[in-house]
């Protein structure tokens, strides 16, 4: 059932099998100690708020190489050539409303799930149908990655389908339970890095096989070699249908709806490392990325076309689409490599379900949890549950494995409620966060009658009646893909029409949560006047201050510190370990208290503990605003 | 001669992002929080400027010269 890496054989040799438990073992380890850092809800959902933008957006971009990405867009890359990449390279046109609205929004009303805003912004009802199709989508989402893993382990080592998604289930719960979000980050760090480098290292070994990048570039076939597919062909790969369902549904869906990718950038030390880790993610990584899952593709095609021999079999290299990217990486690797390379395909499967597991005891616990089981109860309680719900989440995603893969129907409606879902919800944020007119009745139909007229766009004949209008002259084949178009137009029109026909909420009740009140929402998140005075960061030594008694959210620097930071007492600043590498991960946000006489930053013992600090260690401080 | 197949699909990315780019840029500087007297935000705008042109460089790039360059290649 899940998208399948059809291989004669058993690929990998005992020692990349050698290799890849390794590296599970590794991930583990390294998932489970920096489990220690995480101590509170907000360590476990949003790592503390502490982290660089470097860190998120390696780490990102892991969680956006999907479990089949590699299958996927290597096909793609086999059949059509460079325009694989496309899906990979719409994010840039999203990142103002991403940096300018969105951000700043659920940075400064913390917002901990998508269900929670839209609470927020439109009352209980709209959170709770948010809540329903948000669950369904992600608990399911994780059955299909531990299918696709077992598939894949399947394929590439002979291991039972279960077996496999089992080990790798296992795996990842191990370091979600221990570390949360901040293990999450921590592994994704290592498994985007991993998979860039292999993805990376394919297309080198390829073109350096080929004699050089004209070479390479000469055997695509001419048609290969444009980054856009034709506007309207073929029906399974046209511009207009990718267009459509990538570039405005699911990059939509990606940068607004994402309850991992939420919780991620929430998990950035401010919003000004949010903006940076957005920009170097999206202009930098994604390209990147597009090239480590297609190049395999691109790398198959131009061996096949090239006629090169396989040494082992002493015949021309030859594969199906399919493949593409694993036999051109057999084809490429020495035993040993190879494994290296199967620990890069599991890193895509292993860091896509960590955030989904992550992602969903979030939800469970902030929307379910807390407003219905119980309201008031100490932090430790629900980081308990936090962690219990990681574990039966893993449980339950390992169960659909064998419903997934036993009955069809039900992989294939998951697919088509994700499908249905995307585009509704998607409009229902944009116009959300856009448009103050846009009120709780409007959020509704636009789900709801969105959401069902997509339903039902899904059967003959309605698809040929709503769906063909939006094919532009192509066949039903195309509906899968031009299905977005439709969902997107049928929300909007829906969302438009009830909103216009009730009335507007009050202004009062969506300050912080709707465009024009980004500045607003930054004062009440401060607690005062902000001050956005551009400043310097100021490196100092620890002092530890027992005079700081409250709950350790202070800091006092001398005046002139404080002067070249330009700030005031009462302002929000960030003490960060003076060591780049560690990307945030020993510091703590704190206020500007009056100012010391001595030199150093004062912090109370509550800050230094949970920043990790040493006395006397080298530190960094700047104000946020 | 590129057909037209090919070009249209760059006149919708770039002119559907082009819309989208200038609603985020447009409700950032309306509602303040985009302050164009603050450097860092208009370091943010001109790579939100420059990285749209660099990617209708790289499209125009692989659309229009990119895909007829071929060299002899022994076989």
């Amino acid at each position: 059932m899940a998208p399948e890496i059809v291989a004669p054989e058993a690929l990998g040799t005992r020692l990349d099998l050698v290799v890849m438990v390794a590296y599970f073992v590794t991930v583990v380890g390294f998932g489970v100690y920096f489990g220690r850092y995480s101590t509170t809800t907000k360590d476990f959902y949003l790592g503390g708020q502490r982290f660089a933008w470097w860190v998120i957006a390696f780490s990102g971009i892991a969680t956006t190489i999907g479990s089949y990405s590699f299958v996927k867009y290597s096909e793609a890359g086999f059949n059509y050539g460079i325009s694989s990449s496309q899906a990979y390279m719409n994010d840039w046109f999203w990142m103002p409303i991403l940096m300018f609205v969105w951000l700043p929004i659920i940075y400064y009303a913390r917002i901990q799930s998508v269900p929670e805003y839209f609470e927020r912004r439109f009352g209980r009802s709209s959170r709770i149908v948010a809540m329903i199709i948000t669950l369904l989508y992600l608990i399911g989402y994780v059955g299909i990655n531990l299918l696709t893993i077992g598939t894949a382990l399947h394929t590439l080592l002979g291991w039972n389908i279960y077996t496999g998604a089992l080990i790798a289930g296992i795996t990842v719960t191990l370091y979600v339970f221990a570390g949360g979000q901040t293990s999450v980050i921590m592994t994704d760090l290592v498994q985007g890095m991993t998979l860039l480098i292999v993805g990376m290292g394919v297309l080198i070994a390829g073109v350096w096989y080929l004699g050089g990048f004209p070479s390479f570039w000469s055997y695509l076939p001419e048609d290969h070699r444009f980054l856009f597919s034709e506007w309207n062909k073929p029906d399974q790969f046209s511009f207009i249908g990718i267009y459509g369902q990538d570039g405005l549904a699911n990059t939509g869906a990606f940068v607004l709806m994402n309850q991992g990718m939420v919780m991620r950038f929430l998990a950035l030390r401010s919003v000004k490392d949010a903006r940076k880790m957005a920009i170097f993610w999206i202009l930098i990584l994604y390209p990147l990325a597009a090239i480590t899952v297609s190049s395999g593709g691109w790398i198959a095609r131009a061996l096949m076309e090239s006629g090169a021999i396989d040494p082992a079999t002493g015949s021309a290299f030859t594969t199906t689409a399919s493949s593409a990217f694993i036999h051109a990486a057999d084809f490429l690797c020495t035993p040993g490599v190879f494994g290296i390379v199967l620990a890069a395909l599991m890193a895509a499967l292993m860091s896509t379900t960590d955030t989904l597991i992550n992602a969903v005891s979030a939800v469970f616990v902030n929307d379910v949890y807390r407003p219905y089981v119980r309201k008031a109860a100490p932090d430790r309680h629900y980081l308990r549950v936090a962690r219990i719900a990681s574990l039966v989440t893993a449980a339950v995603g390992f169960a659909l494995v064998g419903i997934f893969d036993r009955f069809g129907e039900i992989y294939r409606a998951h697919g088509a409620f994700t499908a249905a879902i995307t585009p509704p919800i998607v409009t229902a944020i944009f116009l959300g966060i856009l448009w103050k007119r846009f009120n709780a009745a409007g959020a509704l139909a636009t789900m709801v009658g969105g959401s069902a007229l997509v339903f039902v766009s899904l059967s003959p004949p309605f698809d040929a009646w709503l769906v063909g209008p939006f094919s532009f002259g192509m066949g039903p084949d195309s509906y899968s893909f031009t299905r977005a178009l439709f969902g997107l137009t049928a929300s909007l029109t829906l969302g438009i029409i009830v909103t216009m026909l009730t009335r507007p909420q009050r202004a009062d009740e969506i300050v912080g949560l709707v465009n024009g009140t980004q500045l607003e929402a930054m004062r009440r998140y401060k607690g005062g006047e902000i001050n956005r005075v551009p400043g310097k960061a100021v490196y100092l030594a620890v002092q530890p201050d027992p005079t700081i008694e409250d709950d350790g959210e202070m800091a006092r620097v001398p005046a002139k510190v404080m002067e070249g930071m330009a700030a005031k007492e009462g302002d929000l600043a960030y003490v960060c370990d003076a060591r780049w590498w560690f990307g945030g991960l020993r510091s703590v946000h704190v206020k500007l208290g009056p100012p010391c006489e001595d030199d150093g930053v004062h912090l109370g013992p509550q800050a230094i503990k949970r920043a990790h600090f040493k006395p006397g260690e080298p530190v960094y401080i700047e104000k946020l605003f | 001669m590129v057909e037209m197949s090919r070009i249209l699909p760059i006149l919708v990315q770039f002119g559907g992002g082009a819309l989208l780019c200038w609603v985020g840029v447009h409700a950032g500087l309306k509602s303040g929080y985009l302050d164009l007297n603050l450097a860092q935000d208009r370091r943010a705008l001109v790579i939100v400027v420059g990285g749209y042109l660099a990617l209708l460089v790289l499209y125009c790039a692989f659309t229009f010269w990119l895909p007829f360059m071929t060299i002899e290649v022994d076989t």
